[in-house]
């Protein structure tokens, strides 16, 4: 590559002499590495015809990379060729037009292999850069960012101040800045470009300034003269044996031999039930093993072996240094400046991408929990049934978009709809059994497990086991992308907003109508809302309603973007309780509090160790149950009478 | 004194009596000690459902006798089954690679075998090295002391941070149930270095006794089984008679009221909370050399929230309850699943057990809760009434 970027240049600088001649002889001046091409000495060829500036260069190339160029067998001449029926058909390569009509065994197809045909792509990408097709130059762009070789700067420099489509012209420009500072021809310039690169957060420009600051392992006896990033302690940056595989391999020391080719090269000597006239019964030692070995070292029978002494002989004669690949300590300098101050940026933006995170995992549970927290709060009886109502909100939608096609609109109807659903199996369940429990909490508990399980078994013969899509409409696909490392998908936002939506009306309902001040009133003291004309029943059954219609909702939200199954209210149920027990009872910001912070502290812990998702919900439960140990009625806990058990 | 215990609780005797009777019928009807009418799949599962037996009348005595509804019993039912289970695997493996490493020309080493054992176990989550819980893997008596210990401890020092903060119904049911959600989720992961998502298996080959067939070693367990049920039978009953019965009960009834009275009730709490979970971890360790294998979904919290849905069932405040109620359940749901029980053909639709199971599972324990609180048992109450 770097000798095509040289011929180019130097053919630049050359008299424009070539401006003159036609395409076919400076063909022929080529003819046989155009004829029958190899990877290795097209070269020369392509510089030539780039560098002739030829109008018709680029339309040779597409032809020839297409294998539609045919040499004549009795002069070698070029032509495009098309086969007919009556033969083939040859095309003058100059003037374009037909020349003859001929046996298709007089001319020979040149039909370069892929290796060639790369190297014509990447000849033919600088007159793209250029073309008038936007599609074609994009494409060019496209294919210089994949490959950043360093012969493309100059062509695309070139193709820059003409190009009339501003956001190409900008990704060009962004392009030949990244292409500048690796293969730029001074320092000055290079550094100019690396520290633009500082302002940069995408993953390209971040590339670049490792790809400028790779370095290699350098093992000398003294001081080295590279380029040196960094100067390696053994057992601080690097590991004690891999220390002494470096040493191995770059200084040909004796290997450390494993357990395994300790006892292998043993086997290999082993003279009438004896080794070095041991007898091999007593090799069930590795400290004996390695003395016969030595014994067999000395005799000349196996190579030498690095012992612990050796290893530290060797560790102390050598130093290992890790050293840039790039020569310029200017260059390196400032590339490491930059990306100090890149990687700063991107720890800040991936903070704010972690909130943001955290922010849409808090929605969920909000959506997901309060519906339980206020049913608890009010009947103080855990609904275990809860994620089942999660479950039916979401098949409802699911059923709705088998009927109305429009997604846009199914989800318009499924929204009030799983309300309606999940509003009625609640007040239904309560009338049927809760109503019958209100004095022995905990069997409640067990007796919406029943249904718990009942429910989720009908939705599995109903449904079947597979998961059932529910599709988000299309202005819901995709994401606000703020930069390369901050961004988050539309279905978050909406359920962000949903959930914003729902913390709004519910503390409207509670605080402001007739029915949240009875609900209020219930909650805090059961007997005496009767005794003040409150139908402490009606109001359990609507709240019980209400609290179980969020669910539904809630199930919407999680279906369009989590997989409808008859299992997805099982596993979004224990993080409910968590988040209503965290927050606290009956009360809406509680809930929230509560979702905000197991929301926090799961994403915390997964960007702390992010490979491990299962980790960070072991860690979060057993904070939680720390925390109960603190406060044992959650981050909000109701005062007074209501308090009470 | 213990004949007294005895005159003072003949439902214990009874027990006792059935319990032995059942035993010696099934060795009996067995196929390796007598006429082979009962399979030895069979015998496995009677001796599993005993053990669930044992476990559900710690959980009656927690929940029935003391009130605390825990919904995380099966996560010590599981570590005792882990604890035996890394002993089993150990001894196995150890078994197989010391005869496969003596075919060398040169003898192992005993770093040789660890390795070899090592690399065998944890071959595949990919990790060679012994991890540190393996420790005491090699003896078979520390394997059995941590059976006891390690539910102990755990439910000590979990109980001590509940009971001592005054967590109580609901929230401490919710925070048991996330205890062994914790383990569950901990246990899943591959380094945990307990084979994560593979559990252990083989574990109903036990070390030393290949020769001896499956058909014996089940009748074995099942007999250890029997009187692992039995010895905590006697147990439960014994602690529970008195007036530490007493105590605990009232604590059921009016936590608050006995606090007044000058009781210390979360000693009461801790004790009974920590002796269930030790006997549930020996039953865990009973359970699953019979089943072969453990895994972590075994103690995720819907296997606890089931056992307090067969004590519910067999009647709560009743040791026998319980134990009737687990095997009933137990039995019945092995039948329905299993596929044991006849479709019903409804003309427009066919019931088919396999799925319908679980419905009429949750739908009879809802009626039971609303209509007969007193489960299974409270038909043996209104007998010995109608009787006297």
């Amino acid at each position: 590559m770097i000798r095509i970027f040289i011929m180019v240049l130097a053919l630049m600088c050359l008299p424009p002499t070539a401006h003159a001649q036609e395409l076919q002889s400076l063909l022929q001046d080529h003819q046989k590495s155009i004829a029958k091409p190899s990877r290795k000495t097209v070269g020369p060829a392509l510089a030539a015809l780039v560098a002739s500036g030829l109008s018709n260069v680029p339309e040779f190339l597409e032809n020839w990379q297409a294998k539609e160029v045919y040499s004549r067998k009795d002069d070698g001449l070029f032509f495009y060729g098309v086969k007919s029926t009556d033969g083939l058909v040859l095309t003058d390569i100059d003037a374009k037009d037909v020349v003859a009509t001929v046996d298709p065994k007089t001319a020979q197809q040149i039909k370069p292999n892929g290796g060639v045909r790369k190297e014509i792509a990447s000849a033919l990408v600088q007159f793209q850069l250029s073309d008038p097709d936007l599609t074609r130059r994009t494409g060019a762009v496209d294919a210089i960012a994949r490959n950043m070789a360093g012969s493309m700067l100059a062509p695309l420099m070139g193709s820059i101040d003409n190009e009339p489509d501003a956001n190409l012209k900008a990704r060009k420009e962004k392009l030949a800045n990244y292409l500048n500072a690796r293969f730029g021809a001074n320092s000055e310039d290079r550094i100019a470009s690396i520290e633009k690169i500082a302002d940069d957060l995408s993953v390209d420009g971040r590339a670049i300034l490792s790809q400028i600051l790779a370095t290699k392992f350098e093992v000398t006896e003294g001081a080295t003269k590279a380029n040196l990033a960094a100067t390696f302690v053994v057992g601080k940056d690097i590991s004690r044996s891999e220390a002494y595989d470096l040493l191995v391999s770059e200084k040909g020391l004796p290997p450390v031999l494993s357990d395994n080719e300790l006892r292998l090269a043993l086997e290999d000597h082993v003279e009438g039930g004896k080794i070095a006239g041991i007898p091999i019964a007593q090799l069930n030692d590795l400290t004996k093993r390695n003395t016969v070995y030595d014994a067999l070292v000395t005799e000349g029978l196996v190579p030498e072996r690095a012992t612990d002494a050796s290893i530290d002989a060797a560790l102390n004669r050598y130093q290992i240094h890790n050293v840039f690949l790039e020569q310029d300590r200017a260059v390196t300098d400032a590339a490491v400046k930059a990306q100090s101050s890149v990687q700063t940026r991107v720890g800040v933006n991936q903070f704010f991408d972690l909130s943001l995170d955290a922010v849409s995992l808090a929605s969920i549970y909000f959506l997901a929990a309060v519906g339980l927290a206020i049913t608890f709060g009010v009947m103080g009886v855990i609904n275990m049934a809860h994620g089942e109502f999660i479950m039916m909100g979401a098949y409802t939608g699911y059923v709705v978009q088998q009927f109305v096609p429009n997604y846009t609109a199914s989800l318009i109807v499924a929204l009030p709809l799983a309300f309606i659903v999940t509003f009625a199996a609640g007040v239904a369940m309560e009338r049927l059994v809760i109503r019958w429990l209100y004095n022995r909490p905990l069997e409640t508990l067990l007796a919406t497990f029943g249904i718990s399980i009942a429910l989720q078994q009908l939705a599995k013969n109903i449904f079947g086991t597979q998961a059932r899509p529910l599709t988000s409409p299309g202005w819901l696909d995709g994401a606000w992308i703020i930069n390369d490392v901050v961004q988050i998908s539309y279905i978050r936002i909406a359920i962000f907003v949903l959930a914003l939506l729902f913390l709004g009306l519910l503390l409207f309902i509670l605080k402001k109508t007739r029915l949240g001040l009875e609900v209020r009133a219930v909650t805090q003291n059961p007997r005496m809302a009767a005794s003040m004309g409150i139908n402490p029943d009606k109001i359990k059954m609507m709240t019980f309603g209400l609290g179980s219609g969020i669910a539904g909702i809630a199930g919407v939200a999680i279906g369009l973007f989590a997989k409808v199954t008859s299992e997805m209210g099982s596993d979004y149920i224990v993080q409910s309780f968590m988040t209503v027990v965290v927050g606290g009872v009956g009360n809406v910001w509680g809930t929230l509090a509560g979702a905000a912070m197991i929301g926090t502290f799961q994403k915390g812990v997964e960007w702390l160790n992010p490979s491990n998702t299962l980790a960070a919900q072991t860690y979060m439960i057993l904070f939680i149950i720390l925390f109960i140990q603190f406060r044992p009625k959650g981050i909000i806990a109701l005062k007074g009478r209501a308090a009470g058990d | 004194m213990r004949k007294s215990f005895f005159a003072e609780n003949p439902s214990v005797l009874w027990f006792l009596a059935c319990l032995g009777l059942f035993t010696l019928g099934v060795t009996v009807l067995a196929e390796a000690t007598g006429a082979g009418v009962i399979s030895t799949s069979f015998v496995k599962t009677l001796g599993k459902v005993l053990c669930l037996c044992l476990i559900a009348i710690a959980m009656d005595v927690v929940w029935g006798y003391c009130g605390i509804l825990s919904l995380g019993h099966f996560a010590f039912f599981g570590i005792g089954g882990y604890a035996v289970g890394m002993w089993l695997m150990y001894a196995r493996t150890e078994a197989i690679v010391t005869q496969n490493l003596a075919e060398r020309t040169i003898p192992p080493t005993p770093t040789e075998i660890n390795d070899a054992i090592a690399t065998q176990i944890f071959g595949v989550v990919g990790s060679t090295e012994f991890p540190m819980i393996w420790a005491f893997s090699h003896s078979l008596a520390l394997q059995l002391l941590l059976v006891v210990l390690v539910p102990g401890l755990l439910a000590l020092v979990f109980g001590w941070l509940a009971f001592r903060s005054r967590v109580t119904g609901v929230y401490l049911s919710i925070l048991t149930q996330a205890m062994t959600l914790a383990l569950a989720l901990y246990l899943f992961q591959n380094d945990s270095g307990l084979r994560g998502n593979n559990g252990l298996s083989g574990l109903q080959n036990i070390p030393g006794f290949e020769a001896i067939p499956q058909s014996v070693i089940s009748m074995a367990f099942f007999w250890a089984s029997a009187v692992a049920l039995g010895l905590g039978y006697v147990l439960f009953a014994r602690v529970l008679s008195g007036k530490m019965g007493s105590v605990i009960r009232a604590i059921r009834d009016g936590e608050a009221r006995v606090r007044f009275l000058g009781y210390h009730v979360e000693s009461y709490k801790l004790f009974i909370f920590t002796l269930t979970a030790v006997v549930a971890g020996i039953a865990g360790a009973l359970y699953y050399p019979q089943a072969g294998i453990i895994n972590p979904a075994e103690v995720a919290p819907i296997a606890s929230i089931y056992l307090a849905v067969w004590v519910a069932i067999g009647g709560r405040g009743r040791l026998y309850g319980a134990v009737i109620g687990t095997a009933f359940v137990s039995l019945l749901s092995s039948w329905f699943t299993g596929g044991g029980a006849p479709n019903i053909n409804l003309g427009f639709y066919t019931i088919q057990w396999t799925e319908w199971w679980l419905v009429l599972l949750g739908v009879s324990f809802v009626a039971v809760t609303l209509f007969f609180p007193g489960g299974i048992g409270m038909i043996f109450e209104k007998l010995k009434r109608n009787a006297s």
